[in-house]
């Protein structure tokens, strides 16, 4: 059974995947409040990724849960590159560099900017 | 159905063990050889707990009738029974432990006072009634049990990743046994002050100002998402001839797991609720409890049953996965425990109906997720779409926060996800991490004044 990395997909996100097949991979969640598309990991590849972040977790719906952003981020990078969800392998191809990142990511995330 | 009062303190009266007069203070800590309290650290250096919060819940009455640290025939009824030599329900052991090198520098024995300092100053006494040894990762084991012994609850070995277990793994070897008294009150540093109501004045409070007959509590270490509001709305329906008539936040103060949120957070998201009218606050209290919690499920949920009680709540609100972290435990084991009871853990009936048990009454809840069916947000036990349901799953927050998405209206309160922003930018970043950890041990959450005490 795939497990799932759900990407988050806000104005700026929708901008970059508008008119392309994955506009219709995108699920409604809390009643059309936010926007989702899952991407699906097989479980040979989720385990590489539990592996690669100690923190990350498989959540109770199924979902790799408490990843670091650059890993979230990459994923969507790469949608948008190969119009695809089948992209995990291109991911995981960039493991070394979202690590790094990632380290980082354990000192200091940039608060948001919330009027 | 009878109408339910204030339960009285577990133990019958609360524990006060703060000494607010200076004389007397002075007296009591005159001459006495030092120690200077300090954090417990993970194997990292990562400070993990300070005795200090035990020591205020303990004088201060949250604990009670529990009066300082435990002796080793305590120590041994707690792990074996979860009860005091008084025959009282307790579920933890607390210890005050020092490593053998402090305790040869300081070269007491049985009957000797202690003179604790926090912060450089004269903060409170231990009277030392043993001094003992223990193997910590034995008390560690035996604290959240194994799944051969406690198989009704416990589903796989407790290991380092559990912060209550490495608690309780870096105790230091050396035990000194006896009652602890404050002798220098700490200020509470804000936001905290706001929420700092011992047992007695939250006692008061309840009877007094808010005049609430029945109080549900809820248990927090989370800043409250809707999910988590909806809960506190529904299970205050519960009560007796009508529904209790308030809903008391007790949050846990102290170390946590990296991941949660920062404790500022935690009470200033659950004060927006009532400030912003979510629920209102003629209906609403945020306190707290200083606690390095110990993330022990049914275990960790004895002590929150006795900390509210203690408060004055008639009621306790338990939810899924109950203070848990993992899946070292079954995640219905504290409603196991409230509902039938766990005999492996000294439990043949629920806590509430054992002798020497609690008098508040628990509310086992299910859970609430958005139904897009239902276009609401629904109870687990009554809305019948599960396949549709979303859940308000801690991780997905976390992840949404952490990238800096605005969450929608049904997920957070714009004015709590302030709140996480606010201290956001206080620490660079929205949760906890070892950096909070260590900034934390260093500063707490009190300042200690100033006190000279006489030589001998």
């Amino acid at each position: 059974m795939p497990h799932y990395i759900g990407v988050i997909i806000d104005d700026r996100r929708m901008e970059k995947i508008k008119g392309t097949p994955l506009e219709r991979e995108i699920k409604d969640m809390f009643g059309g409040a936010l926007k989702m598309i899952a991407v699906p990991v097989p479980e040979d590849k989720s385990k590489e990724i539990l592996k690669a972040f100690d923190k990350a977790r498989i959540d109770s719906r199924g979902y790799i849960e408490d990843i670091p952003i650059a890993l979230r981020r990459a994923v969507f990078e790469e949608m948008v590159k190969n119009k695809s969800l089948n992209i995990i392998d291109k991911v995981l191809a960039r493991l070394p560099e979202i690590q790094e990142a990632a380290k980082k990511e354990d000192e200091f995330i940039p608060p948001p900017e919330v009027e | 159905m009878p109408m339910l009062r204030m339960p009285p303190p577990h133990g019958g009266r609360l524990v006060d063990r703060v000494v607010k007069n200076k004389n007397r203070a002075e007296k009591i800590a005159a001459g006495c050889p030092r120690f200077e309290l300090k954090a417990t650290l993970d194997p990292k250096g990562v400070p993990i707990r300070h005795v200090y919060r035990e020591i205020m819940s303990i004088c201060y009455g949250f604990f009670s009738p529990l009066e300082g640290s435990m002796v080793r025939d305590e120590l041994e009824r707690v792990l074996k029974e979860r009860r005091l030599l008084s025959e009282w329900i307790f579920p933890f052991p607390i210890l005050f432990d020092v490593s053998e090198d402090d305790y040869k520098a300081l070269g007491v024995k049985e009957g000797d006072r202690l003179l604790l300092t926090l912060k450089g100053q004269p903060f409170a006494t231990l009277d030392i009634e043993e001094i003992y040894r223990i193997d910590p990762k034995d008390v560690a084991v035996r604290t959240f049990g194994t799944p051969e012994k406690n198989p009704e609850v416990v589903r796989q070995p407790f290991d380092d990743k559990h912060p209550g277990y490495l608690i309780y793994r870096c105790h230091q070897p050396v035990i000194f046994a006896g009652k602890y008294t404050i002798i220098n009150e700490p200020k509470f540093k804000e936001p905290y002050d706001r929420f700092w109501f011992p047992p007695a004045k939250c006692r008061d409070v309840i009877k007094n100002v808010k005049k609430w007959r029945t109080v549900i509590a809820h248990q927090t270490r989370n800043v409250p998402h809707v999910g988590h509001e909806m809960l506190m709305k529904c299970a205050a329906f519960t009560g007796d001839i009508e529904p209790c008539s308030g809903i008391l936040v007790n949050a846990i103060i102290g170390a946590k797991r990296r991941g949660d949120y920062p404790d500022e957070a935690i009470l200033e998201g659950h004060e927006a609720v009532n400030k912003y009218g979510y629920i209102k606050p003629e209906r609403h209290i945020v306190t707290m409890t200083l606690w390095d919690m110990r993330y022990g499920n049914p275990i960790e949920s004895l002590l929150h049953g006795i900390i509210r009680q203690n408060l004055g709540c008639t009621h306790h609100m338990f939810g899924r996965d109950h203070a848990a972290v993992g899946e070292y435990y079954d995640m219905y084991a504290t409603q196991i425990l409230w509902s039938k009871g766990i005999p492996s853990f000294g439990f043949d009936a629920p806590p509430h109906e054992v002798d020497y048990g609690l008098k508040i009454l628990p509310q086992n809840m299910g859970e609430f997720w958005y139904c897009p069916k239902c276009g609401e947000i629904a109870y687990s036990e009554t809305c019948g779409h599960s396949k549709e349901r979303q859940k308000f799953s801690g991780s997905f927050i976390r992840g949404l926060v952490s990238e800096g998405i605005y969450p929608p209206n049904v997920i957070f309160r714009p004015e709590v996800y302030k709140v996480i922003v606010k201290w956001w930018k206080v620490y660079g970043y929205p949760f906890v991490n070892n950096k909070y950890l260590k900034l934390k041990a260093q500063e707490l959450e009190v300042d200690v004044p100033k006190l000279e005490l006489p030589k001998g």
